[in-house]
């Protein structure tokens, strides 16, 4: 039958994996845009507070810190990794689509929409509530449902992706023969499915408190932020970047042709997501006491140290290998080494962090990390779009402006990272909730010229951010037509699909 | 034979359980209580250990029903179909565009809106997402009734089209009629014969104008019906919330006359 549809019919009808794919990752690196704004402004306000140069009132600098790190994991990097699992996983199971395309389209408008709800709750003086509750109730409330709504989407799209993983292979393929990226997203995705959930309950709860009657009340009103905040720190980001892992053991295995033992890379990728379950790490469904929490916190830092180090040496060319690189791959090996590279300060900077004598838990510091673990994630995103960018968009990749970009973002990351690093030991505070929301304690000198640095890290991290979006819409619109399998990789995702529909 | 199903919820059901005596024990169970769900000795946090217990036992029951179906088993599946193992058809059947995605995420993010602006929100967002469950759940019936897709399709069409349309077109009246009648209630009373007189025109214009041009995309009409019916339903909306203009009653309470009386 002759398909008669209109464009617009086929944008908001399509169940195609690659252009959900598409969908995901083109609204993923706006709310990128969106995120980094709100760290520069932080950043810039953060260089002499008394002034309010920016803000008037440290109430308005909290909305836009806590916006920069709920949209950096919300609606930035979780659904960039999404985004790669909905176009990839299915090749790689040599599946011919999603288990659940419905669900996977539902999942995509759901979080759409709430990502636009919580950056209008933001902007509409709401957010998670304020320290010194001024903020809008009904703007509060707004967010929150946004929360609530991208949390179902992310669920859902990991649902599908997961299924397929599970239900969806090729006959005789074991889950033990299933590529590195894969196994990353069944990893992470389970553990996305035992956490964000609970992010859900918090919020309902919190919403219950802000708008039902007085006999419902589970105190959660004024403690908004803190509720949440376990979803946006340590260890819990590590779980938002564990694909992370397995697109750097792809790019590496086939540019360098080494065959990575696979039973071991799979356990170090689990244990990572173990060390990232943080879902406990929160305050309504206390699972003891504060020492036990702070126990398990300390014991995960030091167990994502070795996690990624075993990663590292098991995906690591031999000698030997160097000689095979292909110097085609370099942008994405370049990404994926800058990524873990990243990640591994990320996972060191959270042990040290957790470490009680040094009184960096409610410092600057943990916005370093935060930055590092996140920013990881993103510059892996960059690689795994120079790598499978044909895949995804089925345009051949500009591999230097991608690689410029990345490294844009990587010093970015890096400039932010050690600048927030550093002033931590100053005593600036970092926000962490009620008490304690005097971000920015002047304490000397040093602290205004790491300020000045970890500015100059964020204009970077928004200028990567837009020439990222750049290159991506240049590629989406270039006229050349894919070359089909650009690495000479022989895993399943290469294959020629029969038919793709494109929207 | 076990099933994938089977191998599936029982690791989840091992993996439950695991975690609520884990949870228990470190929450304060004491002897047996978290293994024996509290039968010696206590289980810990009640809500915890209860959310795991729950979590194990429906994940089990979910394993024995999929085993005593023989889920994703071809030969049962053959044996049903009185027809050869080679034949049974393909778990996975090709699916096709589909707009019920996109309305029922609409009817989600209403309700959660709705939540917070206004209970009728809430209400009309519930409305979309249950039409949308049905809608859905007859697609999914429809595209596996049989072999062919056509036939499918009709039976599909056969059965729901009959309600669809008048509903749709009750719908789709009601609403604009109450728009426009916000619109007309909130403009001076001249102002409202004004404004019948111009959407009256539009309509009458934009219908010859169509009519003339038999070979206009239907993207093109759809569009220009679809930009109508958002600035009407838009207005209507902030003439509602503006409020109906000043009625300036005369005689008794009970008197249906009344004046009305211009900004």
């Amino acid at each position: 039958m002759k398909n008669e549809s209109t464009v617009v019919e086929r944008i908001v009808t399509t169940t195609d994996s690659g252009t959900l794919s598409r969908y995901w990752i083109f609204s993923a690196l706006i709310g990128l845009l969106f995120s980094s704004v709100a760290g520069l402004l932080v950043s810039l306000e953060r260089i002499d507070l008394s002034s309010g140069s920016i803000f008037s009132t440290t109430d308005e600098v909290f909305q836009f810190w806590a916006a920069h790190r709920v949209a950096l994991v919300l609606i930035a990097v979780l659904p960039l990794m999404i985004g790669l699992a909905t176009a990839i996983v299915p090749r790689q199971m040599g599946a011919s689509r999603l288990v659940f395309p419905r669900v996977s389209a539902f999942s995509f408008w759901v979080w759409l929409f709430g990502a636009l709800i919580i950056i209008i709750g933001f902007l509409a003086n709401g957010g998670v509530g304020t320290p010194e509750a001024t903020s809008e109730t009904q703007s509060v409330a707004l967010t929150l449902m946004g929360v609530l709504l991208t949390v179902i989407g992310l669920c859902g799209a990991s649902i599908s992706a997961l299924t397929t993983i599970v239900a969806g292979r090729v006959p005789g393929m074991s889950l033990l023969e299933i590529p590195a990226f894969s196994w990353s997203v069944l990893v992470a995705g389970t553990m996305w499915l035992a956490t964000l959930p609970v992010l859900a309950a918090n919020t309902v709860l919190i919403y219950a408190d802000l708008k039902g009657r007085a006999p419902v009340n589970f105190g959660s009103e004024q403690v908004i932020w803190e509720q949440l905040s376990w979803a946006f720190t340590h260890p819990q980001i590590y779980l938002w970047v564990l694909p992370l892992l397995g697109i750097v053991a792809e790019i590496i295995s086939v540019v360098f042709k080494n065959k990575i033992s696979n039973p071991f890379l799979f356990a170090a990728i689990g244990l990572m997501g173990l060390a990232g379950f943080g879902a406990y790490a929160q305050t309504y469904f206390d699972i003891g006491t504060p020492v036990f929490e702070e126990a398990f916190s300390i014991i995960q830092a030091f167990i994502a140290i070795p996690a990624v180090l075993l990663v590292i040496a098991f995906i690591s060319p031999k000698i030997k290998d160097i000689k095979e690189f292909d110097k085609r791959a370099t942008t994405p090996t370049v990404l994926a080494t800058l990524s873990i590279i990243l990640l591994l300060h990320g996972v060191v900077v959270g042990a040290v962090h957790v470490i009680g004598p040094l009184e960096l838990a409610t410092r600057s510091t943990v916005t370093a990390q935060i930055v590092l673990t996140l920013g990881s994630g993103v510059l892996a995103f960059m690689a795994a779009f120079s790598w499978w960018g044909e895949l995804l968009i089925g345009k051949p990749i500009r591999q230097q402006k991608i690689l410029i970009s990345g490294v844009i973002i990587h010093c970015g990351v890096g400039i932010f990272a050690v600048a927030d690093f550093l002033v931590g030991f100053t005593g600036q505070n970092d926000f962490t909730g009620l008490s304690e929301f005097t971000a920015g304690t002047k304490s000397s000198s040093w602290g205004d010229a790491l300020n000045i640095a970890s500015l100059i890290g964020s204009s970077l991290i928004v200028l990567g951010a837009i020439t990222a979006i750049g290159v991506c819409i240049k590629q989406v619109l270039s006229k050349t037509p894919a070359t089909g399998n650009p690495w000479d990789a022989n895993t399943l995702e290469w294959a020629p699909k029969e038919k793709e529909e494109v929207a | 034979m076990l099933t994938t199903g089977f191998k599936l919820w029982f690791g989840l059901v091992v993996a439950a359980f695991t975690a609520a005596v884990f949870v228990g024990y470190t929450t304060g169970g004491t002897e047996t209580g978290p293994l024996t769900l509290g039968w010696k000795g206590a289980v810990g946090n009640h809500i915890a250990y209860g959310i795991f217990m729950m979590a194990a036992a429906t994940s089990g029951l979910l394993a024995i029903l999929s085993q005593s179906f023989r889920d994703a088993d071809a030969e049962a599946a053959a044996e049903i179909l009185q027809v050869e193992v080679k034949d049974v058809p393909e778990a996975q059947i090709s699916t096709g565009s589909s707009s019920w995605p996109l309305f029922a995420a609409l009817g989600v993010v209403t309700m959660a809106v709705g939540l917070v602006v206004h209970p009728l929100v809430f209400g009309i967002g519930l409305i979309v997402v249950l039409v949308m469950a049905v809608e859905w759940t007859m697609t999914n019936w429809s595209e596996r009734a049989t072999g062919d897709s056509e036939k499918n399709r009709e039976l599909r069409e056969g059965l729901l089209r009959p309600i669809e349309i008048p509903v749709l077109g009750l719908v789709g009246i009601g609403v604009l009629v109450v728009a426009v009648s916000r619109i007309l209630l909130a403009a001076s009373v001249l102002g409202a014969v004004w404004i019948a007189t111009a959407v009256g025109t539009i309509i009458f214009l934009t219908a010859y104008f169509i009519s003339q041009r038999p070979t206009i995309p239907r993207g093109v009409v759809q569009s220009i019906l679809a930009v109508g019916v958002i600035a009407v339903i838009v207005s209507g909306i902030f003439a509602a919330i503006n409020g109906e203009r000043d009625f300036h009653h005369i005689g008794g309470e009970h008197e249906d006359s009344h004046v009305e009386e211009d900004h």
